[in-house]
């Protein structure tokens, strides 16, 4: 099963917040706005995932395939 | 081993206008005592080493070389990732962190020994392109280093090299800011698509590295792996330069071999005080652990600390850890770029919150969280330093944590609760 991480560059990100709603599974708000990224993007979000990176205002989310486990 | 001789002055400034003693040392600092000059220089070591990229690399990896920049990345990986064609060499003595000296102590009377490595690894890398990054702040410096390279040149040292003056705050000397300036952009941190030796500047492989870690590829480059040896352990090879009371009234700059004891680094009732190791990023340790300790990275880590670029800061007498903590936290959220959203907001907040914390017993909870809340969450490790700092504040002194939670100083810190 492919894993991938969603990742944030965050000094493109200005805390519109739209991939918290579009991807609630994934990604919560802090306490200023800004992205939680909780876990990795598995099989069945990974469409909401692709939508989400593609709805951010300033571009500034990133899917990439999950590296193996770093030690 | 050799222990330091000579005192010397130098032109060498912190931000008080204080000059940090820097003392003669066993490799890199050992030339000192005959004045920075290119032919004094040649007089005492003889020419710029010429190796190949390959047998750079395996004398780096033989000896374990780390860059001395704070993160201890191994040199080898970097340059031979950096091999490739059209690489470029980026020295850079910047030097963000107000606590550290030794790159300017380094650049000011030793400034051959770093522009050898730089020369030896442009050779090696098989570039003539070399850039040279150093603290706008200090102007005299950028003098010594301009006519150290023109002494090069008329010795007949066909290099292209470029000066470039960072920004004097914390995160400027921080690897994509540093090439952010080199691009003629604003000098603060983006976040990183690719290590700069893959993709650095102009995408081009970029051999990025501090100026103490160019001036031991100079030396290893010149007496091999044995005579690299020759000064530390078997297990850590060769000698580190550390700063010691930076930020203090008497800063003293020094080399030592790994594996000296930190009873022979600091004075005798400076191990009676908290220290913290590494910088303003760095991490506290007990006056207890002091004793057993040896300037080692791996005995150091195994301390639950880090070397980092070899500050080290012991608390001044009759001072809380926790005040002096909340102290730097207010400086280093005033450090934050401002670019990205968790730091921009999170550190004032913690600055905040340990404010509270020591000086009107607030919640310990609150600055646990913002430690969670900005770790890992920036172009850059700032908010990454900054919370492993006020973690090791909270880790180390829990007995000082508690009485400050009640509403009291065990250090009876004047001015408190008042």
């Amino acid at each position: 099963m492919s894993e991938h991480q969603l990742r944030v560059d965050w000094p493109a990100c200005t805390a519109h917040g739209l991939c918290a709603e579009l991807l609630p599974e994934v990604v919560s708000l802090d306490e200023w706005g800004y992205p939680i990224v909780h876990e990795a993007v598995t099989g069945e979000v990974l469409a909401m995932a692709r939508a989400a990176v593609k709805a951010c205002p300033t571009l500034a989310l990133r899917l990439i395939p999950a590296a193996p486990r770093p030690a | 081993m050799t222990s330091a001789t000579t005192a010397l002055p130098t032109a060498v400034q912190n931000e008080e206008g204080l000059p940090p003693v820097v003392s003669q040392g066993p490799a890199l600092l050992a030339g000192i005592g005959h004045g920075p000059g290119l032919h004094a220089h040649r007089d005492r070591i003889g020419p710029a080493p010429r190796l190949g990229a390959q047998e750079l690399v395996e004398l780096a990896r033989e000896v374990d070389l780390r860059g001395r920049g704070g993160a201890g990345f191994p040199s080898a990986i970097k340059l031979a990732s950096a091999a490739r064609r059209r690489a470029v060499v980026v020295v850079n003595a910047s030097e963000g962190e107000p606590a550290s000296h030794k790159d300017v102590a380094l650049m000011t009377c030793a400034p051959h020994v770093v522009l050898d490595g730089a020369a030896a690894v442009a050779h090696a890398l098989g570039t003539r392109e070399v850039h040279v990054v150093v603290p706008s702040e200090l102007p005299s410096l950028r003098l010594i280093v301009v006519r150290a390279v023109r002494e090069r040149a008329i010795a007949g040292e066909r290099l292209r090299v470029r000066l470039h003056d960072a920004a004097p705050r914390f995160v400027a000397g921080q690897a994509q800011a540093v090439l952010q300036l080199l691009a003629g952009r604003e000098n603060l941190p983006v976040t990183a698509r690719a290590p700069e030796a893959v993709s650095g500047h102009r995408g081009r492989p970029t051999l990025l590295s501090n100026a103490e870690t160019f001036a031991h590829l100079g030396h290893l480059a010149r007496v091999g792996a044995a005579g690299y040896a020759v000064h530390g352990t078997a297990d850590e090879p060769g000698t580190t330069l550390l700063t010691l009371r930076g930020d203090g009234w008497d800063p003293e700059v020094r080399e030592v071999a790994f594996g000296t004891p930190l009873t022979e680094v600091l004075a005798q009732d400076e191990l009676t005080r908290p220290l913290l190791l590494g910088g303003y990023h760095g991490t506290w340790l007990r006056p207890g652990q002091l004793p057993g300790l040896t300037v080692s990275r791996k005995g150091i880590a195994a301390a639950g600390a880090s070397i980092g670029a070899g500050v080290m800061l012991p608390l001044a007498q009759g001072w809380c850890p926790l005040v002096r903590t909340a102290a730097l936290v207010d400086y280093l959220a005033g450090q934050s770029a401002g670019r990205c959203g968790p730091c921009r907001n999170g550190l004032p907040a913690m600055a905040e919150a340990l404010q509270d914390l020591v000086h009107r017993g607030g919640p310990v909870a609150r600055v646990e969280e913002l430690c969670g809340l900005v770790r890992g969450r920036g172009a850059c490790a700032h908010p990454d330093g900054t919370a492993r700092l006020v973690a090791s504040m909270l880790t180390r002194f829990p007995e000082e944590v508690d009485s400050h939670s009640l509403g009291t100083c065990r250090s009876g810190q004047p001015g408190m609760f008042g």
